[in-house]
């Protein structure tokens, strides 16, 4: 079965900075994984080398449902089927919340077809912002916001989700409401997900496998227990962010 | 040739004054503002006032329109730009209409002619075999000493450092104490300055009319767009370049087609490296 | 339908009462005021397309306004064409000028844009200057023909341009591309995230803009039966944006409020003579400061609003009558 999104290769420099130092990954069809990693490991510049916001070192390999993406524009690489959302909220400011999710669903792949409105209402009904459509934006709880950030991902149909620190900022309630709803559409619409967090507890619970990351590189792969072990992950945590250490403890119990 | 090489000099220096006050004020407060040009006409009209309606020697003149035109930069930069800064759009608008404001003003009061700016040399002289206005190497002289100055006084003082800062990293800068609003108020004092004083050495030998800010703020765009905003090496880099592709154009295609060199340039800089030649902030 | 039926009844009174008010006070004065007028309309409401949906402000619209009319001054009086040729023409080189100059700017950030449209403008001046051999220099092109005789018809015509093109511009900015604009200016990157193609919007919007513009200058060209470089000056750019600030800033219908407002008000200035441009330079300044979100469409928004909330509550009692 060919693989989803094949990785190899993956380097970047920034000057003098080897930001990110032979990634490799593979990605099948329907998985979901998470990125795991301290802060400044890499993991939204893998993201943005992924979709094409950075252009890799030469000699990288994307190749994503067949089709190679390095070199294409952001908006090329979207449009082939992956969508992501961005470690700070980022919604289009001036515009309701109904419209931000249309305007997801009008880049080229997508836009063939239907009612974009009422798939749009559909949409955030599933993320559980219906009723809040003529909202606009600014006035949106950060909850909300992330909320709303899936919904516009999901409205351009991808293939591929990339979801940047979807939990940060939210309380524990809403980290489980939006947990569970990033399981309900993994299922629903049989998307591969991948998910960067450092909040290791419900992280671990949502993905099948991990890759951990730390200064660039990957330093483990494998399942959730498993990486919960290895003493490489374990002291990139511990060395750096002691309650992450504690949470990563706790699951080796 | 040798002629060519000094009138490009000149050229270089008075745009240089020009383009580095307009990257000082960028770098440090993300601000373009439009109202540069003004003050270079400013301190042409200032010079020409003080010393045919006031009578006041021309060094005094030139010196306090100086002085006046700087004091006039940090009052724009309090009651006109500081409210605005939240959008460059908005700090753009402003400024541009501030410098209609002061052509109209200019226009009222002086009308459309040119005027003469009297220049503080008026002996020519010869310089191997070519001959070139005192005024002219007045304004080399002094551009090149004037910018020395003001790379030492960054490099080397502690308002310096602090300009260096803020132009890095602007947050940061607030975080360590720097006070950033006394900051822009002295560097806009130092921008306006720099330009008053381009106009009144350009005076004696170039145009002065209520519309004289407006060429000088599109190439001093093109400048600091070709050198990189922000930067001053960049600045006084592109200045040469443009300095000397100028007045190569006029000596060996026709002097009218000098002005389009600068737009050219900005053009295609814009197309091929936004960042300029030495711009650590890409134009995008 | 892009508009509720109480703007299509307030556009259409609005046209009525333009339509209406040369032959209610019959003067050729007043005719010509409100012709330039309505060609200010044109520019203000092209210029409110594409940089009041994007927030990409362009400071040389005027650009796209000079080429216009000078394509329409060579056609006419060096090719000795038609005049109706210029306006079909004029939109074509406008467009060819917006890719020209948008294609390599249009990626840059905000003030980038804008002085690079400046720029152009500018440069586009000098140009006529320079070979004013073939453009006739500070004098222009002379003795165009005029696109209709009579004076009232051609600002029936104008009249009738402004409205169809504010019409269009209209429809396109509630449509699904007008949308995409506003989210352009929301935030490009998560419009390049949705797998929007960021910079074709931006330029054809552009284009859109300039080529209507052009034919406005074409217009404006065959109305003044001369072209000359002060079309491109950076004060017709300027006028144009204080006149979309005054009409409110990507509404595309009030810039035309904002058109005759200040037209008007130039005229009425017309006593101070050289401080007319004074006053208008100041009354930006002000505007800027004080009325950022303009002063027409504020103003109609609020007129709807109260007369929608009448007529439900006119319509209310008598459902209760019915239910009762």
């Amino acid at each position: 079965m060919t693989a989803l999104l094949e990785v190899a290769n993956l380097n970047k420099h920034f000057g003098g900075l080897h930001a990110v130092k032979n990634v490799s990954l593979t990605l099948a069809r329907g998985e979901v994984v998470g990125i795991l990693g301290p802060n400044g490991a890499g993991k939204t510049t893998v993201y943005n080398l992924l979709t094409g916001f950075i252009a890799p070192d030469p000699g990288a390999r994307i190749v994503f449902q067949g089709t190679n993406v390095v070199g294409l524009a952001p908006y090329r690489v979207a449009a082939l089927g992956i969508s992501r959302t961005f470690q700070l909220c980022r919604p289009f400011v001036g515009l309701s919340v109904l419209e931000n999710v249309v305007v997801g669903a009008l880049g080229s792949r997508a836009a063939a077809g239907g009612d974009l409105e009422a798939r749009a209402r559909g949409l955030l009904a599933q993320v559980g912002l219906g009723g809040k459509e003529g909202v606009p934006v600014d006035v949106l709880s950060y909850g909300d916001q992330r909320r709303l950030e899936i919904a516009r991902a999901l409205a351009a149909r991808p293939a591929l989700l990339l979801l940047d620190e979807p939990f940060a900022g939210l309380g524990s309630s809403e980290i489980a409401d939006l947990s569970a709803l990033i399981r309900r559409v993994h299922a629903d619409e049989g998307l591969t997900v991948v998910l960067i967090e450092h909040k290791l507890r419900e992280f671990m619970r949502l993905v099948d496998r991990v890759v951990a990351l730390d200064f660039g590189e990957v330093i483990a792969e494998g399942l959730p227990d498993e990486i919960v072990r290895n003493p490489a992950v374990i002291e990139a945590y511990i060395g750096r962010d002691e309650s992450a250490g504690s949470v990563v403890a706790s699951h080796a119990a | 040739m040798l002629e060519i090489l000094i009138v490009g000099a000149v050229s270089s220096a008075i745009y240089a004054m020009l383009a580095v006050g307009f990257t000082l004020i960028f770098g440090v407060a993300r601000v373009l503002n439009l109202a540069h040009g003004s003050f270079y006409a400013l301190g042409a009209y200032g010079t020409y006032v003080l010393t045919s309606h006031l009578k006041l020697p021309l060094l005094a003149a030139a010196l306090l329109s100086v002085a006046i035109v700087a004091a006039f930069g940090v009052l724009i930069e309090r009651v006109f730009i500081r409210p605005m800064r939240k959008s460059q759009l908005a700090v753009l608008m402003i400024t541009l209409a501030v410098a209609l404001v002061v052509e109209q003003a200019l226009f009222l009061t002086f009308g459309s002619e040119y005027r003469n700016v009297p220049a503080f040399v008026d002996a020519k002289f010869t310089i191997g075999g070519v001959n070139i206005a005192g005024a002219r190497l007045l304004a080399l002289g002094v551009g090149v000493v004037v910018i020395g100055a003001l790379w030492l006084f960054i490099q080397r003082t502690r308002y310096g450092s602090a300009i260096l800062a803020i132009s890095q990293d602007p947050q940061a800068a607030q975080y360590m104490g720097i006070p950033s609003d006394r900051i822009f108020s002295v560097v806009m004092a130092l921008s306006a300055g720099l330009a008053a004083l381009a106009g009144i050495l350009a005076g004696p030998f170039l145009t002065v009319q209520p519309t004289m800010w407006l060429l000088p703020i599109v190439k001093a765009f093109a400048i600091v767009v070709v050198g990189g905003l922000g930067s001053i090496p960049g600045s006084i880099l592109a200045a040469l370049m443009l300095g000397y592709a100028e007045t190569i154009v006029g000596y060996t295609v026709s002097t009218s087609w000098t002005e389009i060199v600068s737009v050219l340039a900005t053009l295609l800089m814009l197309m091929l490296r936004p960042a300029g030649i030495f711009g650590r902030r890409a134009a995008f | 339908m892009f508009a509720k039926p109480v703007d299509l009844a307030g556009a259409a009174v609005f046209v009525a009462l333009m339509a209406a008010l040369p032959l209610a006070f019959p003067s050729n004065y007043l005719i010509g005021v409100l012709t330039v007028s309505v060609l200010y309309g044109i520019w203000a409401v092209t210029w409110d397309f594409m940089s009041g949906l994007t927030g990409r402000e362009n400071f040389g619209h005027a650009l796209f306004i000079g080429v216009g009319a000078y394509t329409a001054g060579f056609m006419n009086t060096t090719f000795g064409l038609n005049g109706w040729w210029s306006l079909p023409a004029s939109m074509v080189v406008a467009t060819l000028f917006a890719l020209l100059i948008g294609v390599p700017t249009l990626r840059l950030k905000g003030p980038y844009f804008a002085l690079a449209m400046l720029s152009g403008s500018v440069i586009m001046q000098r140009l006529m200057l320079i070979f004013w051999e073939q453009t006739g220099g500070e004098e222009g092109l002379n003795g165009l023909t005029p696109l209709i005789r009579s004076q009232i018809g051609f600002y029936y015509f104008a009249l009738a341009a402004l409205a169809a093109i504010t019409a269009l511009l209209l429809a396109l900015s509630r449509s699904h591309f007008g949308l995409i604009l506003r989210a352009i200016r929301g935030d490009e990157a998560t419009c390049q995230a949705a797998g929007i193609n960021v910079t074709f919007y931006k330029i054809a919007s552009l284009a859109i803009s300039g080529a209507f513009a052009g034919a406005g200058g074409a217009m404006y060209a065959h109305y003044q039966l001369q072209v000359s470089p002060q079309l491109f000056a950076v004060v017709t750019s300027i006028t144009i944006i204080t006149m979309v600030y005054v009409g409110g800033m990507a509404s595309i219908y009030g810039p035309v409020g904002g058109a005759i407002l200040l037209v008007l008000l130039t005229e009425l200035l017309r006593n101070f003579g050289e401080w007319r441009l004074m006053i208008y330079s100041c009354a930006l300044i002000l505007i800027l400061f004080f009325l950022p979100g303009g002063l027409v469409a504020p103003a109609w928004r609020r007129l709807r609003a109260a007369l929608t909330e009448r007529r439900t509550a006119r319509t209310v009692p008598a459902s209760q009558e019915r239910s009762a």
